[in-house]
């Protein structure tokens, strides 16, 4: 069988196999009501049949893909596509860390107050974004030119900074990453 | 209250809105700047390459709310701003089209053919002025028959279908998404049926959150901002990183070409062009008010439609050669579709593209206006305000047009540095910009890791073939279906065939079968 034959094939059994584990155990195992329900002597639609459905859609979607539709140009995901994912996801988890835990590191190190107590105060409050958004798009500005640069990194940090004064300087109200959490 | 009088109050809403600064004694109204701000906006990101009109879109809505917070003041300057992103970056995508031979937009690429021969040929003001002139004609032409249609089309729902009938019609418009988007209906319907199953999370009516697995952080469900932004924005900015990087980004050094003889537009050039103009804004216009078929199409169709035309006469230069003819008929198809692609959503409630998912997104952030039949419902003596607001609406899309006829040209024309900038540097700056805006709106990280998820799922879509499109329109019209679904199941006394409880609601569904029945006859794969 031919790669382009497979590719549709795998995802439309794929599919099909989802809507089975959804619809035969997920669904039943998660919603505490059935199909159709008799409440006070009426009959209503319960929780279950919506998931059910979409199930059910999901599941003809793949019987069609993998019957019907077998053309050449068919899409697959190669290993380079998950190559890429995986080194975008690190850079990204990477970078969401460093804005979550650099601040309340810097602080913890620095005073006595704990981050919590500054997480509305200049500068403590842009300590962890700044360097994590900056770090994030000053690391993908490298990936795609294969070496970090200046260039990506002061991209990063006016990216950050520019967000800094959209956001947080002319609104109270809001708050940027991670200070909501903490 | 009759139609004038909802008209009266929604242009006076606009008019007699908040204002935002007098000029010589004469107040300005905050929603008429919005609508300027927003233009401008989405013609320097249509002007460039890789952004699209949701993106801008994605990441104002967060600044926006902040600014005019949760009234039902804020309805207006908030769309109208977006309103005003969306024709924009129509008018923006033409130009690094004509000018670099990039379209800027997708359904742009068909100006590339006759654009860009032109631009060659020295004739690169001309060619903008006739996208300009092509583009601001098709949007307005498609303006005028959603103004027309959709409050009588909404009356006619209101009117005549009861609530089976309104479940089969969302039925056969959420088949109608998944058939056509993308060109394979198996793909369509697992994307749509993904979007169901996550609409479904966290929800139902029992005291336990359905499908939540014990989470508290599902029991809440999926932030609605999370799903659309990180499927349609962050899937989008991931593919796109991704084929630069595969690339290695292939040197780039830009021809500079001078520009000679006339570049006006003249009364004898637009005489000539009118024909195609007419033809496509009619064909954009028809393609627009069906939702899910996007301004691709309504482009392709009228180019290849003038482009027989143009054959028939014998002109020359041909399509393909430096036609202006070819720019005029892509330009005004594509463009055109803007317009039409509200008629779905404000008469139905059923968004067509994504730029509708961010106006109904808007709309639900702020409340107050819940685009859909009941909008144009006479209510007696009072006011129906979401009746004003959708006249305001329709008073933002013209007030729009005229930014775009008066200068919309100009500062197209001026946009054309923004084609240089590279895409690597930018695409990783909109992944940040949307996911602190998320952050911004929900407050917790958790959203951040929910769009992020999404992200990979809307690029793996994309790697697959599979449009995002149907699955963010059936997350949307989720929670919908299901309770039209319980009221009719409950209004027909427990029928379980109350799909096909009367003869509308019997049609509605035999034309699902249909349309899923002649999709499948012809597969081919999604563009996306």
């Amino acid at each position: 069988m031919r790669s382009f034959e497979r590719a549709n094939l795998i995802l439309g059994l794929g599919a099909v196999g989802m809507a089975v584990l959804v619809a035969c155990v997920w669904v039943p195992a998660d919603v505490t009501t059935g199909m159709i329900e008799k409440v006070r002597r009426q009959i209503t639609i319960g929780d279950a049949l919506a998931p059910t459905l979409a199930a059910g859609f999901i599941g003809f979607g793949g019987l069609i893909v993998a019957v019907f539709e077998r053309p050449e140009n068919a899409r697959r995901i190669s290993a380079r596509n998950l190559q890429f994912l995986a080194i975008f996801l690190i850079i990204v988890a990477i970078g969401f860390a460093v804005m979550r835990w650099l601040g309340p590191a810097v602080a913890g190190l620095l005073t006595d107050q704990g981050y919590r107590a500054l997480r509305d105060t200049a500068p403590w409050k842009y300590i962890g974004f700044l360097v994590g958004a900056a770090g994030i798009v000053a690391a993908l500005i490298g990936l795609v030119e294969g070496r970090l640069t200046l260039r990506g990194i002061l991209v990063g940090l006016a990216a950050a900074i520019g967000l800094i004064v959209v956001y947080d300087l002319p609104f109270e109200d809001l708050l940027l990453p991670p200070n909501g959490d903490v | 209250m009759g139609w004038f009088d909802y008209v009266w109050m929604g242009i006076l809403a606009v008019f007699q809105g908040p204002e935002m600064f007098s000029i010589l004694g004469l107040a300005i109204p905050v929603t008429i700047v919005m609508i300027l701000m927003g233009f401008l906006m989405g013609v320097a990101v249509g002007a460039t390459p890789g952004l699209a009109g949701p993106m801008a879109m994605a990441v104002a809505l967060p600044i926006l709310i902040s600014i005019f917070g949760f009234t039902p003041d804020a309805l207006l300057p908030v769309m109208g701003f977006l309103l005003g992103i969306m024709k924009g970056a129509t008018i923006g995508g033409a130009v690094p089209a004509i000018l670099f031979n990039t379209p800027g937009t997708p359904d742009a690429f068909m100006t590339t053919l006759d654009g860009y021969p032109m631009t060659k040929a020295g004739q690169a003001r001309k060619a903008l002025r006739v996208a300009h002139f092509s583009s601001a004609s098709g949007d307005t032409f498609s303006d005028i028959v959603l103004i027309f249609c959709a409050p009588f089309l909404a009356v006619v729902v209101e009117r005549y279908l009861d609530l089976p009938e309104k479940t089969a019609l969302l039925i056969l418009s959420l088949a109608f998404i998944a058939a056509v988007i993308g060109g394979s209906v198996g793909k369509g319907l697992i994307s749509l049926g993904l979007g169901l199953l996550a609409a479904y999370v966290g929800t139902g009516e029992d005291f336990y959150p359905r499908l939540s697995m014990g989470s508290q952080t599902l029991a809440q469900g999926f932030p609605i901002a999370a799903v659309v932004l990180g499927v349609l924005i962050l899937g989008e900015v991931f593919k796109s990183i991704e084929e630069l990087w595969q690339e290695n980004r292939k040197s780039g050094a830009l021809a500079v070409v001078e520009q000679s003889g006339d570049q006006r537009l003249h009364w004898a050039d637009i005489k000539r062009l009118l024909p195609y103009i007419s033809r496509s804004a009619v064909i954009g216009t028809a393609i627009g008010a069906l939702p899910g078929i996007g301004s691709t199409l309504a482009a392709t169709l009228g180019y290849t439609t003038g482009r027989a035309a143009h054959a028939r006469k014998g002109r020359s230069p041909a399509f393909g050669q430096g036609a202006p003819e070819g720019i005029a008929a892509t330009e005004a198809a594509n463009s055109s579709v803007s317009g039409a692609n509200l008629i779905p959503v404000l008469s139905l409630g059923i968004p067509g593209n994504a730029a509708a998912v961010f106006l109904i997104l808007a709309a639900d952030s702020i409340g107050g206006f819940n685009p859909g039949p009941s909008v144009f419902r006479f209510t007696g003596d009072q006011v129906n305000p979401e009746m004003v607001i959708a006249f305001g609406l329709f008073t933002c899309m013209m007030i729009a047009n005229l930014l775009n006829w008066t200068i919309g040209g100009a500062f197209m024309r001026s946009m054309g540095f923004m084609s240089r900038i590279p895409k690597h540097i930018l695409l990783p700056v909109v992944l940040l910009l949307t996911l602190t805006s998320i952050y911004v709106q929900e407050t917790r990280m958790v959203a951040i890791w929910f769009t992020i998820g999404f992200g990979v799922l809307g690029y793996l879509m994309r790697r697959l073939g599979i449009s995002p499109l149907p699955f963010v329109i059936a997350y949307i019209l989720g929670g919908k279906l299901e309770e039209s679904a319980r009221q009719a199941f409950a209004a027909t006394g427990g029928d379980a065939w109350f799909l096909f409880s009367s003869s509308v609601s019997i049609a509605f569904m035999a034309l699902t079968v249909l349309v899923v029945t002649l999709s499948l006859r012809k597969p081919k794969e999604a563009r996306t």
